[in-house]
C-alpha cells in the first residue's frame, strides 16, 4: 500500500479544532430562547403500585411551567426493539429510579425544588432481583403479560428445531444456538469440565451524561438534539412514541461525549417532548451522573455456566454454555431481544459440537443496555477462564492448549461460520512472542492469556459530498462520530479517492432532516459501511468532475485522467482542478453535490472476521492482595490500519476499559438500589492505573472497509479481563470466578489458601 | 443575589447571580461559555476544570462568588487569536482526545501543569493529571500530548532566548 497518500498515515481528528477550543456543541450545550429545564421524580422503590399522586405544591411554585404524570400523556410504550417501557410509570414502578413524574421549570434549581414538592403514595410489591430466583415458579412477576409488547418474541423462546419449550417466569427472551451434536461430543470426551462464572453490572462511564433538548416549532414538527449514536433508529422510535411521522421529527447534529454502546436509546427525550408540548417552550433535560449510574442503561450482569468435553491430549469434543443475563426491569434499551455476545461462548477455537443457551431475564433492577461488544466481555471472561482451568488440569501450558485448538484456514468456527483469511493462530503467537511467554518470572508475578474474535458489522450508511468553487470538499455523514475518529477516516478515504489534500476536506454530521438513512454507530460497522459510503460518494464526485473536464478539454470522459490535481486528456491537453472549478462556477454548475448510500451484502459477515489476543502480566502483593497490572501485550489481526493514531486510540481505550472491568469497576446493586451512585464510589480507571502497553499489529489488506481495514473498536476491551484473571491465577494459584478482582478479594483468598495449607 | 466582578478570559465581567450559583453554571449559562463541561458534579472527573487566578479548580463545586475580584480562565480563553495554545495543538496532533467531552478539563489541567512545571516527567504528569478522568483514550495519548506540548514549549522558549 506504499502508493497511498493518506490511508495508513496518522492524522489528527478532523474535528480537533472545535473540540480543543470548547466550540464543539454537545446536546447539553444547546441553549434556546425561552428554554425550560426538565427534571423527573423517580421511584424510591424497586417494585410498587402507585396509589396516590399530589402535584399541587409543585404546580404553584413560581417558575414551574409544566408538571406531567402518565395520566397526562398517551399510553404508549417505548423500546429499541422490544417495546416494553412506559415514558412515565403508569400505575406501577418496576425499578428504583424509574421516572414517575416530570416537571419543567425556568431553571434547573426550580425544577429540582418542584420535584421535591411532589408527593407520591406507593404500595410496595414483592420484588425480585436475582434472575435465577426470577425464573422460579411463584416468583414475583416483573411484567404481568409480556405478550402484549410489540416485538416481544412470542413465545419468548427460539430453538433450532422449533421445539416447544415450557414457559419460564420473567424470561424476556431465550435463544438456543447449536452446531453439531453435543451429546455425541460429550460421549467422545475423556474428561468433562463445568464451571460457573459471574460478572456484575458495569457502567459505560462516558463522561457526558445523557442529555437532550426538544423544540416544537409552530408547525408541530420537532427538533431534537440528543446524545444518540443512531439518529435514524432514534427518529423512528421517537416519532412512534409521540404519534408523529418520521419526517416531522428532526434529529439534529450534536457532538456525543462518549458512547461505548450506551447512547443508542431515547432516554429522556420523549418525556422532554411532552414537557415541551405541555409548556409551549423548548425543554432541556440533562441527567445528573447519579441518575446515569442509578437509572441509565448499564452493561448486564451475567451468570455463565460452561461445560466442555475434552480428550486427554487437549482436544475439545463438545461445549455447552448457559448464559443468564439480568435484564433489569425492561428490555427497552436492548436493540435485539437477545444479547448477541452469547455466541462467543464457542470461542475462536475448534470444537465441532456446540450448544449455547442465552436467557434474558426480567428483574426489578435498573434496566440494562449495550456496552462495547455487548455480552462479549462477560462470556469471554467465562470461556477463557474455563479453558485456562482445563489446560492446567490437563497439564498443558495455557498457550499451547490454545495454539493446538486455534482456528486455522479451512476450519469451521464453533457455530458453523466459514471464515477465510483466518489469522487466529498467528495473532495468538504474535502476542506470546511479544510477551516472552514461558520466560522466567519473579515470585508473585503471573502471565495470563485470552482471545476474542468478531467481524465488522454490516448495514447501511449514507454520505453526501459537495465541492465548491474554492476546491473545498464538504462531506456530510448521516452517522455520528461518537469520538472514535471515524470522521477522520472518512476524510482520509475521500482524500485518497480524489487525490486532494486532507486539509481541503471537511466532515460534519448531517441531521436526519437532510440525510438519507443510516444504521448508525454499532457492531463495529462504522469504518466498513460509512467508509464504503464515503468512497462511493467520492467516486461520484470525481466522475462529475471528469465529465466537466472532458467538456472543457473537448474529449470524452473516458479519455480524461485525474493526476496530481490536473485533469489530463489523451491529447495531452490539461486543466487544473482550480481552473475547472472556476469555469464550472462561471457557467453555474457549482456546487457539485453527490449523495451515496452503501448497503452491505447480507452474507459478508460469514467471510471475514478479526482476532485479538491479550496477554496480561501482573504482580500481586501478598501482604495487601493488590493486583498491579505490569504490562499488557495486545495483538490484533488488524487488516489495513487506515489511521495508526486513531486505531491505536481504540486499542488504548479498550484495554483500559478492560482493566477497569477486571480490577476496579462494579456497579453495586443492593435490593434493587444502586449504591455506587457517584463517580467517587463507582470508580473508573484513572491515569495512575494504566499499565505499560505493547501493541502488535498483523496487517493484511483483507478487511471489509475500503482499503482492507478490519474492526477494532469492540475487539480491544473484550479479552482483557480474562487475561488478567488468568494472570492472577498464574501469580497466586487462586482462581477468581467473579469480577472485579479487587485487593480485598485477593487478600481473603490468599488468607484462605494459607489456612488450608 | 450577589454581584460578581471578575475577569473571564481577559474580559471584565459584571453580573448579578443567585447566592447559590455554582461557577460552572455561571460560566455555562450566565456567560454562555459552554466549553467547560459538567460530568460527575462531585469534583471527581475533572471535566469542569478551569483556572482561577491560574490555579486549577473544579468549577462544579466552586460557588460563582469565588470568582469575584479574580481572573477565570476557561478553554475558550487560551488560544491567542486563532493560534491554538501548544497544549491544544498537541492534543490534536498526538491523539489526546476522542469524544472530546473531558478534553477542556484535560487541557486546562495540562496547561496548569506546564505553567507550574515546564518539563514534567511521566510520573509527574500522572500525578498531576489523576483528577481528570477520560473513558476514551486510556490516557496513553494524553501523556504523549502533554510531553509533546512540553517539549514544543521548551523549544519555543529556547528559540526566544536565542538558545536554539
Amino acid at each position: 500500500m506504499a502508493s497511498l497518500l493518506n490511508i495508513g498515515r496518522p492524522a489528527g481528528h478532523v474535528e480537533g479544532p472545535e473540540k480543543v477550543t470548547g466550540r464543539a456543541k454537545y446536546s447539553a450545550d444547546i441553549n434556546l430562547p425561552g428554554m425550560l429545564w426538565g427534571k423527573c421524580v423517580r421511584s424510591p422503590f424497586p417494585h410498587a403500585r402507585i396509589v396516590s399522586i399530589d402535584t399541587t405544591r409543585a404546580r404553584v411554585l413560581l417558575g414551574v411551567h409544566a408538571v406531567i404524570t402518565a395520566a397526562d400523556i398517551p399510553d404508549v410504550l417505548i423500546g429499541r426493539n422490544i417495546v416494553d417501557m412506559p415514558v412515565l410509570a403508569r400505575d406501577v414502578v418496576r425499578f428504583t429510579g424509574e421516572k414517575v413524574i416530570a416537571v419543567a421549570a425556568e431553571s434547573a434549581d426550580i425544577a429540582e425544588e418542584a420535584v421535591a414538592l411532589i408527593d407520591i403514595g406507593y404500595e410496595e410489591l414483592p420484588a425480585v432481583f436475582d434472575p435465577i430466583e426470577a425464573m422460579e415458579e411463584g416468583a414475583p412477576r416483573v411484567h404481568a403479560d409480556t405478550s402484549r409488547y410489540k416485538y416481544a418474541p412470542i413465545p419468548p423462546f427460539f430453538h433450532g428445531d422449533n421445539q416447544i419449550l415450557p414457559p419460564i417466569p420473567n424470561v424476556a427472551s431465550r435463544v438456543l444456538e447449536s452446531h453439531g451434536d453435543v451429546q455425541a461430543g460429550f460421549a467422545e470426551a475423556d474428561r468433562i469440565f463445568e464451571h460457573t462464572f459471574y460478572t456484575p453490572n458495569v457502567h459505560q462511564g462516558f463522561i457526558e451524561p445523557h442529555a437532550c433538548v426538544i423544540d416544537i416549532p409552530s408547525d408541530g414538527s420537532v427538533d431534537v438534539w440528543t446524545s444518540n449514536k443512531g439518529p435514524f433508529a432514534a427518529r423512528s422510535q421517537f416519532a412512534e412514541a409521540v404519534g408523529l411521522s418520521a419526517e416531522q421529527v428532526r434529529l439534529n447534529a450534536a457532538a456525543i461525549g462518549g458512547d461505548f454502546g450506551g447512547k443508542g436509546d431515547l432516554m429522556d427525550s420523549v418525556v422532554a417532548y411532552h414537557l415541551a408540548k405541555s409548556s409551549g417552550r423548548p425543554v432541556k433535560m440533562v441527567m445528573t451522573y447519579a441518575e446515569e449510574l442509578t437509572a441509565g442503561n448499564p452493561r448486564h450482569a451475567a451468570l455463565i455456566t460452561i461445560r466442555s468435553g475434552v480428550t486427554n491430549d487437549g482436544r475439545p469434543t463438545a461445549r455447552q454454555a448457559k448464559i443468564i443475563f439480568n435484564s433489569g426491569a425492561y428490555a427497552a434499551f436492548k436493540p435485539l431481544h437477545t444479547i448477541h455476545g452469547s455466541v462467543h461462548a464457542g470461542g475462536p477455537y475448534r470444537v465441532d459440537n456446540v450448544e449455547i443457551e442465552c436467557l434474558v431475564v426480567y428483574t426489578n433492577n435498573v434496566p440494562c443496555g449495550h456496552m462495547r461488544s455487548p455480552g462479549g466481555p462477560q462470556v469471554v471472561f467465562a470461556l477463557e477462564s474455563h479453558l485456562d482451568i482445563i489446560a492446567h488440569e490437563l497439564g498443558i501450558d495455557p498457550l499451547e492448549f490454545r495454539l493446538r485448538n486455534a482456528l486455522q484456514e479451512g476450519d469451521v468456527a464453533p457455530l458453523g461460520e466459514r471464515y477465510h483469511n483466518i489469522l487466529c493462530r498467528e495473532t495468538l503467537q504474535a502476542a506470546a512472542d511479544a510477551a516472552g511467554w514461558g520466560s522466567d518470572k519473579e515470585p508473585w508475578v503471573g502471565r495470563g492469556i485470552a482471545m476474542y474474535e468478531r467481524p465488522a458489522g454490516g448495514g447501511s450508511s449514507s454520505a453526501t459530498l459537495t465541492v465548491d468553487a474554492n476546491g473545498r470538499f464538504s462531506m456530510l455523514a448521516a452517522i455520528p462520530d461518537t469520538g472514535t475518529g471515524s470522521y477522520t477516516i472518512l476524510q482520509q478515504i475521500v482524500a485518497e479517492e480524489l487525490q486532494v489534500p486532507l486539509e481541503s476536506i471537511s466532515v460534519h454530521h448531517g441531521g436526519t432532516a437532510i440525510m438519507p438513512p443510516d444504521w448508525g454507530v454499532g457492531a463495529s460497522r462504522v469504518s466498513h459501511t460509512a467508509g464504503k459510503a464515503a468512497a462511493m460518494v467520492a467516486r461520484e464526485v470525481r466522475e462529475a468532475l471528469v465529465q466537466a473536464a472532458a467538456r472543457e478539454l473537448n474529449c470524452q470522459p473516458e479519455q480524461v485522467r485525474w493526476q496530481n490535481g490536473n485533469f489530463v486528456a489523451d491529447t495531452g491537453a490539461s486543466i487544473s482542478l482550480a481552473e475547472l472549478l472556476k469555469q464550472a462556477e462561471r457557467i453555474g454548475e457549482l456546487p457539485i453535490t453527490r449523495s451515496a448510500t452503501y448497503t452491505s451484502p447480507g452474507n459478508y459477515e460469514e467471510e471475514i472476521t478479526s482476532y485479538t489476543a491479550q496477554i496480561a502480566e501482573v504482580e500481586v502483593d501478598p501482604e495487601t492482595g493488590q493486583v498491579k497490572l505490569r504490562k499488557i501485550y495486545s495483538a490484533h489481526d488488524a487488516g489495513t490500519v487506515l489511521n495508526p493514531l486513531t486505531h491505536q486510540g481504540q486499542i488504548d481505550g479498550g484495554v483500559v476499559q478492560g482493566l477497569g472491568q477486571a480490577l476496579i469497576e462494579h456497579l453495586q446493586i443492593e435490593d434493587g438500589v444502586v449504591s455506587t451512585a457517584h463517580l467517587g464510589d463507582y470508580k473508573l480507571p484513572s491515569i495512575t492505573d494504566i499499565p505499560e502497553l505493547e501493541t502488535v499489529l498483523i496487517e493484511t489488506p483483507s478487511g471489509p472497509t475500503p482499503y482492507g481495514g478490519k474492526a477494532i473498536g469492540e475487539l480491544s476491551n473484550v479479552a482483557v479481563p480474562a487475561a488478567i484473571a488468568n494472570a492472577v491465577y498464574d501469580a497466586t494459584g487462586v482462581r477468581f470466578m467473579e469480577l472485579p478482582i479487587t485487593a480485598d478479594k485477593v487478600y481473603e483468598a490468599l488468607q484462605a489458601s494459607d489456612n488450608a495449607s | 443575589m450577589k454581584t460578581i466582578n471578575a475577569r473571564v478570559n481577559g474580559q471584565p465581567v459584571t453580573k448579578d447571580v443567585p447566592d447559590n450559583r455554582l461557577l460552572i453554571d455561571f460560566l455555562r449559562y450566565d456567560l454562555d461559555l459552554t466549553g467547560t463541561k459538567e460530568g460527575c458534579s462531585v469534583g471527581v472527573c475533572g471535566a469542569c476544570t478551569v483556572l482561577l487566578d491560574g490555579q486549577m479548580i473544579s468549577s462544579c463545586l466552586a460557588p460563582a462568588v469565588f470568582a469575584n475580584g479574580r481572573e477565570v480562565t476557561t478553554i475558550e480563553g487560551i488560544a491567542e487569536d486563532d493560534r491554538l495554545h501548544p497544549v491544544q495543538k498537541a492534543f490534536i496532533d498526538y491523539g489526546g482526545f476522542q469524544c472530546g467531552i473531558c478534553t477542556p478539563g484535560q487541557i486546562m489541567a495540562a496547561k496548569s501543569l506546564l505553567d507550574t512545571n515546564p518539563s514534567p516527567s511521566e510520573a509527574e504528569i500522572k500525578d498531576w493529571m489523576m483528577g481528570n478522568l477520560c473513558r476514551c483514550t486510556g490516557y496513553y495519548k494524553i501523556i504523549d500530548s502533554i510531553k509533546a506540548a512540553a517539549s514544543q514549549r521548551s523549544a519555543q522558549s529556547g528559540a526566544a532566548e536565542g538558545k536554539v
